[in-house]
């Protein structure tokens, strides 16, 4: 028999340079791969590209009419009309009950005969209403709330100021921003419902793209397995074309977000500036690029992954 | 050392192999032969954990291939070197490439997996031809370097299926004398093949399988 083989065995496995080095290599012959098939490719970000460009667009549209909207809105305010027969000491203590609330900022009482001043000064109708034996107007509080209260607390709040002895009627001028946040915060979940589907449509358009070169790269995927591969190793190339699958069509999108912005925004800026509104229509910018990017990137690896994971399962030698 | 140890292995209409019990040393080189469908591939392909056995058990260096299972499957069989009748080389990757793919496995560094590439195409005289596609390669050519892909990590064993099964006489005689030049460094070699006025040749060890069963050639 033959003498022992000396230095034979394995090497150590798995070093970080060799590590490092397999990740550039399965990196850069991923993308060189991509790129030598520019069509396919191509396609693959483009259908990616739309998927990311819908819901992204739909969502900085969003967000310039939040901008725009949050440019016109005042201060929340409630004008309680208190009843007839309130005294102003009633009215005073209903003041005071109501300022001791939580949501409430201030609270400023407009006594009956300072109103009627401020309508005869407002008006021009002083004579008028010198002649009438009885003053008209009822005691009336202004209520600022706090500036955190949204739109389902400020209903809660004139609900409750309702309620409040001696309060006649409650008039909350502002009804329209709580009627436009709902309508925002409506269109913020439809965004993120469209985005949801589009995602998952661009993970399983990326998750047949690999699958279908896992396919064609089986008989070296048996090969490398063959000569001592984990599925760890096979699967690295996969992963980086999910990856870079992923960074073109979020590249891609973001283009494309980018001309529909450039397109839209002349007639837009010309109408903000109809009603006088120093905003101006803005884009993705660059972090929202990047940010496309990086969600691309991100939905091609995890679709890559999940697709090489079970389809390299199967494909064993045999 | 490999020890089959009453190894059977059945398939759902045939034994492919049948109480098979046989070692082989460390350093040992081994031909296995019969006609077609004696048991020869089966017999590679329990060693190379392609399949398991459905009776006995198959130890390698005290190591019950059995218990073997998951990702240790592909350390196993880095420590093996194979040779194919068809070879199996990448040809989308050059002669460089698929001779360096087994050190990239194993983990080796850049610099390390050029110089042992080398040194493995050097020996088998593909050296200067690095860059080409496999493709353009002759059949010696390819399954010399099929050789220097399996030789190349330096393995404990070298097992070859039918390597000579597409060559010539003196092609055959060439890619055997590889087999033994890397045997008397120490690497454990088995190898299949039918072609017994080539192996009858050479001074080793041959095992004879028929119909499943182990009819020649089992002592050390």
């Amino acid at each position: 028999m033959n003498k022992r083989a000396v230095g034979l065995g394995t090497a150590p496995r798995a070093t970080l340079v060799s590590w490092i080095h397999h990740h550039r290599q399965a990196a850069s012959s991923s993308l060189l791969r991509a790129l030598r098939l520019p069509v396919a490719t191509g396609l693959t970000w483009l259908v990616v590209g739309i998927a990311l460009a819908l819901p992204a667009s739909l969502l900085v549209i969003l967000q310039n009419i939040e901008t725009v909207t949050s440019d016109m809105r005042s201060p929340a305010r409630f004008s309680i009309l208190l009843e007839g027969n309130v005294s102003l000491t009633d009215a005073q203590d209903v003041s005071n009950r109501i300022q001791s609330r939580v949501d409430v900022r201030d609270v400023t009482l407009i006594p009956q005969d300072q109103a009627l001043a401020r309508f005869a000064a407002d008006t021009g109708l002083v004579g008028l209403l010198d002649s009438i034996p009885e003053n008209p107007l009822p005691h009336t509080l202004l209520v600022n709330p706090l500036d955190s209260v949204e739109s389902e607390g400020l209903s809660q709040l004139a609900m409750a100021l309702k309620a409040v002895k001696g309060v006649d009627q409650v008039v909350f001028d502002t009804l329209w921003q709580a009627r436009l946040a709902g309508v925002l915060q409506a269109g913020r979940r439809l965004v993120m419902g469209i985005g949801l589907l589009m995602m998952m449509g661009a993970v399983l358009i990326l998750a047949n793209t690999i699958r279908l070169a896992i396919d064609a790269r089986r008989d070296e995927i048996v090969v490398i397995k063959l000569i001592g591969a984990n599925d760890a190793y096979a699967r690295r190339p996969f992963l980086y074309t999910g990856l870079w699958s992923g960074f073109g069509g979020g590249l891609l999108g973001a283009i494309m977000v980018g001309v529909f912005f450039i397109y839209l925004s002349e007639p837009v800026n010309q109408l903000l500036q109809l009603y006088s509104s120093d905003q101006r229509f803005t884009g993705l910018g660059i972090m929202g690029v990047l940010n496309m990017m990086l969600l691309g990137g991100f939905l091609g690896l995890f679709s890559a992954w999940h697709a090489a994971t079970s389809q390299l399962r199967e494909l064993e030698p045999r | 050392m490999i020890e089959f140890n009453r190894v059977s292995k059945r398939y759902a209409d045939h034994d492919a192999l049948r109480d098979v019990s046989l070692t082989i040393g460390t350093g040992e080189m081994v031909f296995l032969t019969g006609h077609s469908g004696a048991g020869k591939t089966t017999f590679l392909r329990l060693l190379m954990l392609l399949e398991r056995a459905s009776m006995g058990t198959l130890r390698v260096d005290g190591r019950d291939t059995a218990r073997i299972k998951g990702r240790n499957i592909g350390r196993y069989r880095s420590e093996f070197g194979i040779v194919f009748q068809d070879h199996q080389l990448l040809y989308d990757r050059s002669v460089l490439e698929n001779v360096a793919l087994p050190l990239e496995i194993a983990g080796f560094r850049p610099r390390d997996i050029q110089r042992r590439t080398r040194a493995a195409l050097d020996k088998v005289g593909l050296l200067g031809r690095e860059k080409a596609n496999p493709a353009v390669l002759s059949g010696g050519e390819q399954q010399r370097l099929g050789i220097a892909r399996a030789v190349v990590a330096r393995p404990r064993f070298l097992i070859a299926d039918e390597p000579t099964g597409n060559l010539d006489p003196q092609l055959s005689a060439e890619i055997m004398g590889l087999f033994e030049a890397f045997n008397r460094v120490g690497v454990t070699v088995i190898v299949a093949s039918h072609d017994l006025a080539l192996i009858s040749r050479l001074k080793h060890r041959i095992v004879t399988l028929k119909l499943g069963r182990l009819v020649g050639g089992s002592g050390l």
